[in-house]
Order: structure tokens, then sequence, then C-alpha cells
């Protein structure tokens, strides 16, 4: 440091006693090769440290982030928790006791009424069943045998009734409801809140 | 072993006896218009003594569900009162019964209003104030009347709404008028569907129709009495195509040419031998 001030007079004596104006000696001070004597004695000397550094420092760095994409991966390879399906969650109200109904018990009359009604039932609908099974059944039975005599009749015909139809799907027809439609009706806003959870993964 | 050696052979036999049916039956599903009329007029029956008719079989599907039978009615009872039975309470009944508990001690002696902590000064609606209020908003709304009673005509296609009806037509068919499918004789150059689609078309009615498919769904044959018949011509074929109807159609049509029948009537307007045939494939469901 010593050495250093000593250089710093020397230069400054031959700056000055080759131009003898102050604004030389201003700039002199003011160059950041010449530091004041006043100031600490830190600066230019020191710079020459830190070029070792940049040969450990980026590989340091590299490290760090390699660790950190490795910490990410083991992270990321957990398989994302399943979406719960809100069906088949019983809800925490139908364990409530309060909610208990009281049934009253049924006499001897009304569960023999009920099995006697079961079995009816169970008969009526297979009849029903039968019955709808043989109507299709003809109604299948009589296609073929139209598609049978138009083959007879014409090949071309025949080959354009048995392609596809394109313009029949989709299809699209109002069901039967209770009552029949109103016309001209005009139905009143209906206003909702939707609160369904919406799970991401 | 056999099933696999069964699904090639099938192939190579139809290419084989079937003088390159396969081919063309692969390009079936581009099967445009232009294509056909350019083959029909050397396939279109040549020799065949029959002429073609194509004809419509429209239905006005139902539009209110059916009335239940006796023993429908009882098991539906049933049902619901063991489900009754068999469930929890739901919030609105456990709020009835706090609230009739809460009535009850109201009109005891020794009440003290002290214990009741939540409402205070606030206006207490009960459920039952509710169920009234809902009841009478229902009974604000009128629903169109399920069955239009006996005043409709059979012309009309707001008839028996809950079941499905068909279009009958009274037609010349040689010198007599015969209630019968609308039909439409076949003309060269046209598939059957397109015939049906004419036949639908020739109605003084404007119905929107959509058709099930390219395929008839039934058939009928008659001969021509003899002094008709013909040099080439024994008789007609009528090939039916079924058609469902899309919008209803409110255009009154002639009493005594078109008729909107259910399947228990059809007895009452066609020949035996036409019903026949025309009950296989309309179906009652």
């Amino acid at each position: 440091m010593n050495m250093a001030g000593i250089v710093c007079r020397t230069l400054s004596r031959v700056v000055s006693s080759q131009t003898s104006c102050c604004s030389s000696v201003v700039s002199v001070r003011h160059s950041h090769w010449f530091t004041s004597i006043l100031s600490p004695k830190t600066s230019v000397p020191l710079r020459a440290e830190p070029k070792k550094k940049k040969k450990v420092d980026p590989r340091r760095e590299q490290m760090m982030k390699e660790r950190l994409k490795k910490k990410l991966k083991k992270l990321e390879r957990v398989p994302p928790e399943l979406i719960p399906i809100e069906d088949f969650i019983t809800t925490a109200k139908c364990f409530d006791e309060t909610r208990v109904r009281e049934v009253p018990k049924l006499s001897f009359e009304e569960t023999e009424r009920r099995a006697l009604l079961l079995k009816h039932w169970s008969r009526y609908k297979f009849s029903q069943h039968q019955a709808e099974m043989a109507e299709i059944k003809e109604a299948l039975e009589a296609q073929r045998q139209a598609l049978e005599e138009l083959k007879i009749e014409s090949e071309d015909l025949y080959k354009a009734a048995i392609g596809p139809d394109t313009d029949l799907f989709p299809f699209q027809h109002q069901g039967p409801c209770y009552t029949p439609p109103i016309p001209n009706y005009e139905a009143p806003d209906g206003k909702y809140n939707d609160i369904t959870r919406v799970y991401t993964q | 072993m056999a099933a696999p050696f069964r699904c090639i052979y099938r192939p190579l036999w139809r290419v084989i006896t079937g003088s390159g049916r396969l081919t063309v039956g692969m390009r079936n599903i581009s099967f445009t218009e232009n294509h056909f009329s350019a083959t029909n007029h050397k396939t279109a029956s040549v020799g065949s003594p029959w002429t073609l008719h194509g004809a419509v079989c429209l239905q006005r599907l139902p539009v209110i569900s059916q009335d239940r039978n006796p023993i429908e009615e009882e098991f539906s009872g049933l049902m619901q009162q063991m489900e009754l039975e068999r469930s929890l309470l739901s919030d609105h009944e456990l709020r009835l019964l706090e609230d009739a508990a809460r009535m009850s001690r109201k009109q005891e002696e020794d009440y003290d209003s002290d214990e009741e902590e939540d409402y205070g000064d606030k206006e207490i609606v009960t459920a039952q104030d509710l169920e009234d209020a809902w009841e009478q908003k229902l009974k604000q709304f009128h629903p169109a009347q399920r069955s239009n009673g006996d005043k409709l005509d059979v012309s009309s296609s707001e008839r028996c709404l809950a079941d499905s009806l068909v279009l009958l037509i009274k037609q010349d068919v040689g010198s007599q008028k015969v209630w019968l499918l609308p039909q439409v004789q076949w003309k060269a150059g046209e598939t059957l569907r397109q015939t049906a689609e004419r036949a639908l078309a020739h109605l003084p009615a404007d119905v929107k129709a959509t058709f099930l498919g390219n395929a008839p769904c039934g058939f009928y044959k008659y001969k021509y009495p003899k002094d008709i018949q013909k040099e080439g011509s024994v008789g007609a074929k009528v090939f039916f195509f079924k058609a469902v109807m899309c919008s209803p159609n409110h255009l009154p049509l002639e009493k005594n040419s078109f008729a909107w029948v259910k399947k228990d009537e059809l007895k009452d307007f066609l020949t035996p031998e036409y019903l026949k045939q025309v009950n296989r494939f309309i179906m009652s469901l």
C-alpha cells in the first residue's frame, strides 16, 4: 500500500511538471487509475483476484441447477392423485343418527299383499317383454322378405336399398312428456348457482 | 382352426361365383345418383311382370306418456311406499320436525323466550310456509290438457297423443277408392326411397319427415284383375318405407281422404290382405 502511494505521488508529480494547469491535476485525480491518497487503498490491486472465481462459480452453479432438476424429477415421478368419484363416496349426512326414519311395523296381510303384487308384476313384465320381442322379430322378418323380393325384382334397386343412409345420423326426436307442449310458450329464465367441484390433476 | 379359415374362404368364394360383385359392393358406400341412373336403364325390371310402387308409412310418434294400467298403478304405489320406508329423513323434513317441536314448546306455559338464542326479532320462516309458497307457485302454471277427448276427427294429427299414429290416404286403385298408405308408381332412374319421398311430397299437407334408412320395411303384391292386366304387367308390388314426422303439423286435411290412425283402428280402414302385411311392420310400442 505504501508502494501504491509512492507510485501515485511520483506519477502526479510527473504529470504536473509536464502540464501546470489545475485542470490536469484535477483530471488526473478523477481518473480511475489514480486514486486519492486519502481514500482506502483497496480498489485497484484487488481486481486481479475475481479472475480465479470465474471458473469455479459457473461449475458450482451448474451443480446446483442439476441437483434442483434431479429433485424436481423425483417429485414429478410420483403418480398424480386420483380424482375422487363423488358418486362413490357416501356423504357424512347419511350416517347421521338423527335422520333415521321411524318405520311402522308391517302387518301380515300387508307383507302378503306385497309379495303377491311383486310376483304378479314379474309375470306381467315377462309377458310384455315376450310381446315386444315377438313384434320386433316380426318387423325384421318383414324387412328381410321385402329385401328378398326387391332383389328378385332388380339388382340395382336392391343395392341402393342396402347401402348406408348418411343423412340419418345424428338423429334427434323430442320424446313423450307428461303433458303436451304449450304452443308459443315462453319459459321463464332459470337462474342457478353451479356448485360442482372441479378437480385438476 | 376352422373359424379363421372360413373367414378367408368366404370372400374368395364370392369373387369366384359373384362375377365381380365383391368390388362393386365395396364401392357401395360412395354410390352416387349419377352412377345409379347410368346403370339403371340396363337392368330395370327387364322382363319382370310386376310394376313397382313406393309407399311411405308416415308415423306421428307419441307426444305424451301413456296412462298406467291398474297393475302398473298399484306397483308404482308400492314402489313409492317401499322407497319411503327405506329412506332417511331429508333436510326439509328435519326442518319441519324442528319447527313442529318449537311450536309445541312455545305453546307450553313455562316457555322462556330467552332460551331461543338464534332468532331474536327476525321473522321466522317455517318450512311449512315455504311449502305453501311453492304450492301457490305451482298452481299459477297451467299445463296443456293431456287428452283432447273425442272432439278431434280422424283426420287431425293431434288425436291420440299417447299413441303413435299412421297416415292413411283414400286413393283410386283401378275403379275403386281404397284406403291405403300413400303410394306412387316408381319411375326409372330413381331409387325406391326417392319414390317414397315423392309419395310424401304429393300429399297436400307440408310435412317434414325423416326417413329411417334406405331399406324398405315391408312389401305387398297384388295382381290386377284380368281385364286391366296390360301387356307385361301382371300386378303391382308395393314397397313400404318408414318415416317419422319431425314437427307437428297443424294444417287441416280433408276428412274423407286422410286419416291418422292407431294400430288397432287399422282394421276398420284397410282390406284384410293388405292389413296382414302392414301389421307386420307397424309397431304399437
